[in-house]
């Protein structure tokens, strides 16, 4: 009954989506929709990326540089034009709360991919998978996209199709219910602290967030956005001590990057969600 | 034990009624042979040859069970040569969907289009984008014709097709007197559009896109069938969009000046499930919506394209 309204959410808001939902305190209590499909993670993939650094034996008050053959994005590091030296901590921080690519690829540098799927394999995450750095995605899109050149293609349903970012086999991918099972993880252990704080300060309001505007009710979250596909994942707390993990992977119909329905019904979604589960 | 192929051998030795002639004919040597013999007359706890040094023989036994091989052996075969068929595409159904607004005379003409490319039979629905998206995911649809957009990570792709947009006007409409009619000409008219439900993607990217060039309609008739769209555009007070293919007769179908709204149209099929049939379908539909005057939509997209450094966050 849920499930069919998430769907008919999703169809209104001209997406298709998968969905999990899940007490983090009684994990018998949960919703899926689709949750075991392959997604593709986008920038969800920077969670896995901190969980596996918080593992690692790296002192993450030491400072690196990032000069100027980092990655590059729109936001924190990834979007500003000097060299910039920061804490890991601090890099962390700014790759969760802004999503910034610079500082996300500097963690992924430094760790090494590898050691990101190890600590999936050790979570029992089978399903997911980190294949590509930020920057990565970014030149894959421009190889697949030829003779097509960026952005302008990336607005070309065709070209679209023939994504490797966008297209689970060969890129990060997940499942909405191995995601919330490392939000479970995050929310356990004190190692991820850091985590759930940068994850409560990240900065965008329309997607998760915005299916709670109570301001009692406190969001913790991480985005991931490429053509077509707009993800969140995170945990919903409730004043009266109910705490839920939510994974919500959307991909629409449009290629128009502004779509305030589709960011809207990830929040509406996880309320639903939600709402049967409470 | 693989039943048929010793039946296979039985059957060479049974014709032949010699295991030299038998295992020449089947390109073996005669050891295995009589192995494969005596492993069938295990299996089955019969003797099937009477044998000695001179003589072989069918027992009984193995004369009514030599027929009852043969039947089964060419239900091998023909089970086989269905499966070669299907496997090529000349056998079984193809189910197609297209969208309710496609016109008579392209299904017409999609038929007989189909019919010369391929042998199967072709089994058409009328059912709009977000069925046959749905139909499509749960294998009832093998082949669809979609209007974009929709999702296309799981699906591929005929080529793409674009009819530019005009609309329907009440023959003494003042706006009927000019050659083409801006969006922006059509502010205090309601607009007529298919139902949100069948296609919500492209329901709201023609209001916005309406919106963009100075229209926003001042009411929305959502209409599912062409003669109720056609009745509130006579009624006065609203336009209808359409593709100015054969537009009915009693109204005026005037171009939108830019072609500012276009109709995508492509074949689509789940990935990694085209066959034959659905070539030939996507074929016929490309050729079908040309002739139509759809021209192929390299070029026209995007318009609006925001920096992909954007994308990421």
């Amino acid at each position: 009954m849920t499930a069919a309204r998430v769907r008919a959410a999703f169809a209104d808001a001209g997406v298709t989506g998968a969905l999990h939902a899940v007490d983090l305190d009684h994990p018998d209590r949960e919703l899926s929709v689709g949750a075991d499909e392959p997604v593709v993670l986008a920038s969800v993939f920077k969670v896995p990326l901190l969980v596996a650094l918080h593992h690692s034996a790296h002192d993450l008050t030491r400072r690196i540089t990032l000069d100027a053959d980092r990655s590059t994005g729109p936001t924190g590091v990834g979007g500003m034009l000097d060299p910039v030296t920061m804490s890991l901590r601090d890099l962390a921080y700014l790759a969760v709360t802004v999503s910034d690519n610079a500082a996300a690829d500097a963690l992924a540098d430094l760790i090494g991919l590898d050691a990101v799927n190890d600590t999936l394999r050790e979570l029992g995450l089978t399903r997911t998978l980190v294949v590509h750095r930020a920057r990565d995605f970014m030149r894959t899109m421009a190889e697949d996209a030829a003779p097509d050149e960026l952005p302008a293609a990336l607005a070309d349903p065709v070209v679209l199709s023939r994504l490797r970012a966008l297209d689970p086999d060969h890129t990060n991918r997940g499942t909405a219910r191995d995601l919330t099972t490392l939000l479970r993880h995050v929310w356990r252990h004190d190692d991820c602290a850091p985590i759930r704080r940068a994850m409560a300060l990240q900065v965008w309001p329309h997607r998760l967030a915005s299916g709670f505007p109570f301001d009692d009710v406190r969001v913790a979250g991480k985005t991931g956005t490429l053509p077509t596909v707009r993800n969140e994942v995170g945990v919903v707390e409730y004043p009266d001590g109910g705490r839920y993990a939510v994974a919500v992977f959307t991909r629409s119909a449009s290629t128009a990057f502004t779509l305030p329905a589709a960011d809207a019904v990830i929040g509406t979604a996880a309320r639903l969600a939600l709402e049967h589960l409470r | 034990m693989d039943l048929l192929r010793h039946l296979r051998y039985f059957l060479a030795v049974a014709e032949e009624l010699h295991f030299g002639r038998a295992a020449a004919r089947l390109h073996m040597s005669q050891p295995p042979l009589s192995q494969s013999i005596q492993r069938l007359e295990r299996e089955l706890g019969v003797r099937l040859f009477d044998r000695d040094a001179r003589h072989v023989a069918l027992t009984d036994a193995g004369r009514q069970i030599l027929t009852e091989a043969r039947g089964l052996l060419a239900g091998e075969d023909r089970l086989r040569a269905l499966a070669g068929r299907f496997r090529h595409g000349e056998a079984g159904s193809l189910r197609a969907g297209v969208p309710p607004d496609l016109g008579g005379r392209a299904v017409a003409a999609l038929l007989p289009a189909f019919r010369r490319r391929s042998p199967v039979e072709l089994k058409l629905r009328e059912i709009g984008t977000a069925e046959q998206l749905r139909a499509l995911a749960d294998r009832s649809l093998d082949v669809g014709v979609l209007r974009f957009p929709f999702d296309v990570s799981w699906l591929s792709l005929g080529p793409v097709l674009t009819s530019p947009l005009g609309v329907l006007l009440p023959r003494d409409h003042p706006l009927a007197a000019a050659p083409d009619v801006r969006l922006a000409d059509l502010n205090g008219l309601a607009l007529v559009l298919f139902p949100r439900a069948t296609a919500p993607a492209l329901h709201d990217e023609v209001l916005t896109t309406c919106a963009r060039h100075g229209y926003t309609p001042a009411d929305v008739h959502q209409a599912g069938n062409p003669e109720f769209a056609l009745g509130l555009v006579l009624a006065g007070g609203a336009v209808a969009l359409h593709d100015g293919v054969a537009p009915p007769p009693d109204v005026v179908w005037r171009p939108l000046r830019g072609t500012p709204l276009l109709w995508r149209t492509s074949a689509a099929w789940p990935r990694g499930r085209q066959t034959p049939a659905v070539t030939a379908f996507a074929d016929a539909v490309t050729e079908v919506l040309a002739a139509q005057g759809m021209r192929h939509a390299e070029g026209t997209l995007p318009r609006y394209p925001r920096p992909a450094a954007e994308y990421l966050s």
